[in-house]
């Protein structure tokens, strides 16, 4: 996999780098950091906006957003946690986003959860409170409204988003060593 | 640029026919859409694998659905899901009286009635009237509410009522074995069909050859005329009579001619919306109604052989994992090419594509060869997919990555080609066609290595040069040459195969036909040479064989071995195994 992939570079000094791998740049808006939980090995490039305030209203401590080991978010990507009314009130809930997730350039992702091993193209909209199985592919430029259901192995395209496709049954080991593959060439120049 | 695998079908493997030949092309398919029957030994591929439907759930609210309900439910969910008429999303149940009275806390509270809201383009059942009392269970309601409602549906519910006693008539009587069945028998044709039906089943059809068989011989043994047929039924006395409906006059076309008119032609539903629809099709976009989402499948793939049918991929019914998975990218080497160079033209060959005659491309390629050894030729990487250029030679690498715990050879040629083929627009030379490739190992070992990337960095060791050479090892030379850490070295030296002993860590890295080595990815080079006056899609095939080492005699196809088991000296033996991919270049711009 991914013989020729040429190596992605940025310029020294414009990625923090954590103790379990993550890398996270310096110009990305990353409010209420508190709130955020990274697994490792992630991938947060320039000008994502990771929106970790829009917290629950309740007192304690609530996680936002969390994200597992090997995802990516894209640069100018956004991350916000969906909010609706319930009971009269205005509540934000979690995002939950699972291991290998790769969100392209220019995303919204407003999605209750990302399951594993699933990939959205560039400049796609992920409505509010969207559930994503475990491997499914969000083609670019696809708008998904409103707590739509993406299920596993399938393949969505479109505004608004529908099934056009499903996956091959070795998609998990390709998405995991592309995932793999861009975490290894994503270093400092 | 696309590198596609070839599968014979079932058809003992053989070179498939030339890229000229566009009928060739189903016979390709990508690396990971392929699959492998150990028993046959063969690469299967979508197109003919025997597939089953292992389950079918809801894509919308994901429920397996059982599949004795599937037909009664017609292959839709038969719950609460359903598509927007206008754009197709999935539609979400909404309490419709929300925000009536104020925004207290317990007003806000949601009731009936309960509406369906696309939530793409805000379409709400509102406007074909649909209105529910609970928001569970949606379709059994509106099934309710249709039954009662439709007229079409009491048609049709008395017309089945009517068939119904029609058909209980006939079953009361045990049913008539068939071989007293006699041959000329009118409904014999359908009796045929009954009587499968009734295998099928497992019970008893009622209906025509019942009827038939019981009805003829009372006829007989009353000695009387045999009156009623087979297929005799009573009249049906229809609820409505067209008559009323004005179908006469055609008045339903003038009123929907008129509705056209008034609407526009964005008031007619498109084409794809009244496919998914009944019978009962009326044109307009406001007529059409949400529709119940269609089910998807999880699909159980079989080996096509006849003899073999072997299961290929099970799917888990409640997880994305299989149970079975026989994937062709656990056996076969991943194909990739890249790192495309032109070839900078000489200042002492004197270029003029258009006088070139063959003696000058055999020129070319003498001089390429001679260069090719000592002095290093003068080249420049391009982007892979800008176009090509006629009368230019090229450069590249294919890479071919090693899914197998154990070491493999490879050899790269040419398919010899049976069939006539349009003279190529090119010539391809493979340098390199004998090469081998390091064992995959575990993701640790990988790791590790990178790490002594990281300290080395590259690691441009002279290179060897493996050209021609059949089995080229010999064991215990391979010498630690990375500076950096020595871990593992142990370990790997000690796993000496025949294959490729101790060479597990030289990177070697020769440019100039040799083979680029890191982990189990072997890289050569391939060179092309465009002809002049060339023109079109540069594509060909290439013949790959790989040797592997079997694990022993008892299990001959079994091929992904472990490596622990080569120091316990088990008996070895080495396959062959051919296949042929199809790369696919460029354009001649």
């Amino acid at each position: 996999m991914g013989a020729f992939d040429p190596l992605i570079t940025y310029e020294k000094g414009t990625y923090i780098e954590t103790d379990t791998g993550n890398k996270v740049s310096r110009k990305a808006t990353i409010t209420g950091a508190t709130n955020i939980i990274l697994g490792g090995k992630s991938i947060i490039q320039t000008g994502s906006i990771l929106r970790g305030d829009l917290r629950r209203s309740t007192a304690g401590q609530h996680v936002v957003i969390s994200m597992g080991r090997y995802c990516l978010i894209g640069e100018g990507s956004i991350i916000r946690p969906p909010g609706k009314l319930y009971k009269g009130a205005f509540t934000f809930y979690p995002v939950r986003i699972s291991d290998f997730v790769h969100i392209q350039p220019n995303c919204i992702i407003e999605a209750g959860q990302i399951g594993s091993g699933v990939e959205i193209g560039e400049n796609c909209i992920i409505g509010k409170f969207v559930i994503t199985k475990d491997l499914a592919v969000i083609l670019p430029n696809t708008v998904l409204p409103e707590g739509t259901v993406v299920p596993s192995m399938s393949v969505w395209g479109g505004n608004p988003g529908k099934l056009v496709d499903t996956l091959p049954e070795t998609y998990q080991e390709t998405m995991e060593a592309k995932c793999k593959s861009y975490y290894q060439r994503f270093r400092a120049s | 640029m696309s590198i596609t695998y070839s599968c014979s079908h079932l058809d003992t493997p053989h070179a498939p026919l030339p890229p000229s030949y566009p009928s060739s092309s189903s016979s390709y398919h990508s690396l990971d859409k392929l699959y492998f029957c150990e028993e046959c030994d063969s690469v299967r591929c979508d197109l003919c694998v025997a597939t089953e439907i292992a389950s079918y759930f809801c894509p919308n609210c994901l429920f397996d659905v059982p599949s004795a309900n599937v037909r009664a439910d017609r292959n839709r969910c038969a719950r609460s899901c359903f598509s927007c008429p206008i754009c197709e999303t999935g539609l979400s149940i909404t309490a419709s009286d929300t925000s009536q009275k104020g925004t207290g806390s317990t007003s806000a509270q949601a009731g009936p009635p309960y509406t369906l809201v696309c939530s793409g383009c805000k379409w709400s059942s509102k406007e074909v009237g649909w209105q529910f009392e609970k928001p569970t269970g949606i379709a059994l309601q509106l099934q309710k509410m249709n039954t009662q409602a439709d007229l079409v549906q009491s048609e049709f519910d008395a017309l089945k009522d009517h068939l119904d006693s029609y058909i209980s008539l006939s079953t009361p009587t045990t049913s008539a074995p068939s071989s007293t069945r006699s041959t000329r028998n009118p409904s014999r044709h359908i009796s045929h069909i009954t009587h499968m039906a009734q295998k099928a089943l497992h019970r008893e059809v009622g209906g025509m050859v019942a009827y038939s068989v019981r009805n003829k011989r009372s006829a007989t043994k009353d000695g009387q005329d045999v009156k009623v047929g087979w297929d005799e039924l009573g009249e049906y006395e229809p609820k409505e009579s067209w008559r009323k409906a004005g179908l006469e006059r055609g008045s339903q076309e003038v009123d929907a001619l008129r509705e056209i008119n008034a609407s526009g032609s964005e008031g007619l539903a498109r084409l794809e919306k009244r496919w998914a629809k009944s019978y009962d099709g009326s044109k307009m976009t406001r007529d059409s109604l949400p529709q119940r989402i269609p089910l998807q499948t999880k699909l159980t793939k079989r080996c096509p052989h006849p003899n073999c049918r072997h299961l290929l991929i099970q799917p888990d019914t409640k997880t994305v994992r299989m149970k079975i998975k026989m994937v062709a990218a656990n056996y076969l080497p991943l194909v990739e090419i890249g790192r495309r160079r032109r070839r900078l033209p000489n200042s002492e060959i004197i270029e003029s594509p258009d006088q070139m005659s063959s003696e000058d491309i055999e020129r070319r390629r003498r001089e390429r060869r001679r260069t090719r050894g000592g002095i290093p030729v003068r080249e420049e990487d391009e982007p892979l997919n800008a176009p090509l250029k006629a009368g230019e030679v090229y450069s590249y690498q294919i890479a071919l990555t090693n899914p197998l715990y154990d070491p493999i050879q490879i050899r790269l040629t040419q398919p010899h080609q049976t069939h006539k083929a349009p003279s190529p627009k090119f010539h391809l030379v493979i340098p390199t066609p004998h090469f081998t490739i390091n064992a995959l190992k575990d993701a640790w070992a990988y790791d590790e290595e990178d790490e002594e990337d990281d300290l080395v960095g590259v690691g441009s060791e002279a290179g060897f040069s493996e050209e021609g050479t059949a089995i080229t090892s010999t064991t215990g030379t391979g010498t630690e040459t990375a500076t950096g850490s020595g871990q593992g070295t142990l370990s790997r030296k000690s796993r000496l195969s025949i294959l490729s002993s101790g060479k597990n860590d030289r990177r070697a890295k020769d440019r100039e036909g040799g083979v680029e080595k890191r982990g189990n990815v072997s890289k050569v080079n391939l060179e092309l040479e465009i002809l002049p006056e060339a023109k079109g899609q540069v594509e060909f095939d290439l013949e790959i064989r790989y040797t592997y080492r079997a694990e022993d005699l008892g299990t001959p196809t079994e091929k992904e071995g472990k490596t622990s088991s080569s120091e316990a000296k088990t008996k070895e033996e080495y396959k062959n195994f051919t296949f042929w991919v199809r790369v696919k270049v460029g354009h001649i711009s």
